[in-house]
């Protein structure tokens, strides 16, 4: 069995050279037959010394006329929200439209849209790692990102859902005055406490661990000394000796094994939130699988759309390839049918439990006053999917574009399903009501994109957003290689004759 | 940059890594000991071929995530049933299955955080007496994949050693004599 002198990577120039199958090497098989080699993860026979320079470019230049303008607008949603939070914390809670019966309104909606939009950067980076996925190096970095920054804007709403958000500390166990008056420990809501710091700093220091190694590059790219100071510092002196690559992978390899079962930890006990409870539509068991598939599907949906803006914006299309996309569009098909399959789950179980108020709240789900929400979620979530059975459509990046934007739409209209019809509808008819957004619940909605755009905007300003020492890990090093200058081969040459 | 110790030894480069896993393999087969190798991505098998054991941090997460179960357990149920016992419908105060999510991510979080901080502390600590000169342009970060071997090697000769590294194929190779508390 010998493979070819040339590497088959060589050619490979862009995305159109890219099918989605193997490239066959005619006769380089084991005995004489063809050899099916995968296409390369990085086009435009790309040196590791240009991934360096594609990579940084971006933190190393003054910002792009395009980076001011998206930042502005980030800016000024983010400012919406800070807004809209002063008035919230100074007026109370009336200026939003959570009343009786519906308690939980917008603000609950928004953090489990949030959290889930964060677990799939915990995927990308843990599971697929643990699986060898190896096109993950590509979209790995700015997948964790997005989840670090999901994670913050999800982190605002259980607070200001306090009402009195000033008390929030009260939520943490620790010796206190006030008794000391503990948490209660039985009640999901506290579960929720660790269960969402730990994923928020996990994330954040696997995050930050990958990083090692690429903020050294950045600091042996920098001229001005404080530049290479400070990112020396980032780097904590990282040198890429053999003797801390030995420490750093076990570490990483651990870090990914402890996040995976967190992951899926994290969006089970969010849906305790609500299964612990005994209102029917809320009091199942599907809900953690339900929710966790719900949680991926919708991030990776957000990648996707994320991925689309870093192909187009920021040149990334060598590194992050139509493969890549079409890779996602098959977990989004597939986590799209398991959702919609969930959907279903439920309205059998309502039917099958012959419980009077299963059935009615299911009914009341689908073609009661908030039919239209449910009919939003179900197509968006279940159906629109259903694109990517086509091979076509899975390397359109527009298709992409637009069904990642609907999943996402589809996705907080689960949320809203899920927490206004179960509540507006209960038991008792005398206490039937009905529940509307007011301006404040659009402008805090609206507001934490800002802050997810504008911490985003700034992380692909100052951070590289491609993990280079994972990408250069995956690539060819026979094209990747850099050429001996002439005073190596003069010195080789000296050798030998020595 | 600023040197704070002596460095003396040879540098050597590779452009594949495989050539430096064989390089390091034949390093590690003359007998040093102190010798380094500074590359841009992690190499498969060079643990090995440096002649390094198996890293030990997945003892320090064990250790670790036990800590962490303990202290949840002990924290919920010295709260639950000792400090502050409250009657919730009846149930039981040990009703240990509630006390089961917190524990877990409490074991994550001890033993994650940790294991990280644990694998950067050790990796900085493993250095060989004269750490790899990072005040000279080495290209590690880039593409190159280099070799360093410290003059404080017993087997360690100023004629010899530079000589041994050209023979392994490397380019650019460089004796290095950088002083203490001195600008390279």
């Amino acid at each position: 069995m010998t493979r070819p002198e040339a590497s088959p990577y060589a050619t490979v120039m862009d995305d159109s050279q890219l099918t989605g199958r193997p490239i066959v090497l005619a006769g380089a098989g084991p005995y004489g037959g063809d050899l099916e080699v995968p296409e390369p993860l990085v086009t435009g026979a790309k040196k590791w010394s240009d991934v360096d320079q594609d990579i940084c470019m971006h933190a190393e230049r003054f910002p792009t006329k395009r980076w001011w303008a998206a930042f502005a607008v980030a800016l000024t949603l983010l400012g919406v929200l800070v807004v809209s939070l002063v008035t919230l914390l100074y007026a109370g809670m009336g200026i939003v439209g959570v009343n009786h019966p519906v308690g939980w309104g917008t603000f609950i909606v928004n953090f489990v849209f949030w959290i889930g939009i964060g677990h799939a950067g915990t995927l990308i980076s843990a599971v697929l790692y643990l699986f060898r996925q190896q096109w993950r190096t590509g979209i790995n970095r700015a997948a964790e990102a997005m989840t670090l920054f999901a994670v913050a804007c999800a982190g605002i709403f259980p607070i200001i859902h306090l009402g009195r958000a000033w008390f929030a500390y009260w939520l943490v166990p620790y010796p206190n005055a006030r008794g000391p008056l503990w948490i209660n420990f039985n009640s999901p809501l506290a579960w929720d406490i660790f269960a969402i710091s730990t994923y928020g700093l996990v994330s954040a220091v696997f995050w930050y661990v990958g990083l090692l190694p690429d903020l050294a590059t950045v600091r042996d790219r920098a001229t001005h000394p404080w530049r290479k100071r400070i990112y020396n510092a980032l780097s904590l002196g990282w040198n890429g000796s053999h003797r801390m690559w030995r420490h750093y992978e076990s570490a990483y390899m651990i870090l990914a094994a402890l996040a995976t079962p967190l992951v899926f930890s994290v969006h089970t006990i969010v849906s305790f939130d609500f299964a612990t409870a005994v209102l029917p539509g809320w009091h199942t068991t599907i809900f953690p699988p339900y929710f966790v598939i719900g949680a991926i599907f919708s991030g990776f949906a957000m990648v996707i759309t994320l991925m689309t803006f870093m192909r187009g914006y920021f040149g990334m299309k060598s590194y992050i390839t139509l493969n890549h996309m079409e890779s996602m569009a098959k977990i989004l098909m597939l986590t799209g049918m398991l959702v919609g399959f969930a959907y279903s789950t439920e309205f059998f179980m309502a039917w099958y439990s012959g419980s009077e108020w299963e059935g009615f709240v299911f009914k009341n789900r689908a073609f009661g006053p908030y039919g239209w929400a449910y009919f939003i979620m179900f197509t968006c979530n279940a159906i629109v999917p259903q694109l990517f059975w086509w091979k076509k459509m899975r390397r359109n990046t527009w298709a992409l574009f637009v069904v990642s934007i609907l999943v996402n739409v589809g996705m907080w209209f689960e949320r809203y399903v899920i927490v206004v019809t179960s509540l507006h509808r209960d038991f008792l008819p005398s206490s039937w009501g009905m529940y509307s957004l007011t301006r404040w619940d659009y402008a805090i909605l609206l507001g934490s994109f800002g802050l997810f755009f504008t911490l985003f905007l700034l992380f692909v300003r100052f951070l590289p957003v491609v993990a280079i020492s994972e990408v250069k890990g995956v690539m060819d090093p026979k094209v990747a290689r850099s050429a001996p200058t002439d005073a190596d081969l003069a010195a080789a040459r000296a050798a030998q004759e020595a | 940059m600023f040197t704070p110790v002596s460095k003396k030894g040879v540098l050597g480069h590779f452009c594949e890594p495989d050539e430096a896993l064989a390089a390091a393999a034949k390093v590690r087969d003359a007998g040093f000991k102190h010798f380094d190798f500074l590359t841009p991505f992690p190499i498969h098998g060079m643990e090995e071929a440096m002649g390094k054991k198996r890293s030990w941090i997945p003892w320090v997460t064990g250790v670790l995530a036990l800590c962490g179960i303990l202290f949840a357990q002990g924290l919920q149920n010295w709260v639950m049933i000792f400090d502050w016992p409250m009657n919730f419908g009846g149930k039981p105060f040990w009703s240990w299955p509630s006390f089961v999510p917190i524990t877990f991510e409490a074991m994550v979080f001890w033993a994650a955080l940790g294991s990280a901080l644990v694998a950067i502390v050790a990796g900085k600590r493993d250095t060989v007496p004269q750490p790899p000169p990072m005040e000279i342009e080495t290209g590690a970060t880039v593409d190159r994949f280099v070799l360093w071997i410290s003059a404080t090697d017993p087997k360690w000769s100023a004629e010899e050693t530079p000589a041994f590294v050209r023979g392994l194929g490397a380019n650019g190779v460089r004796l290095v004599d950088l002083e203490g508390g001195s600008d390279a």
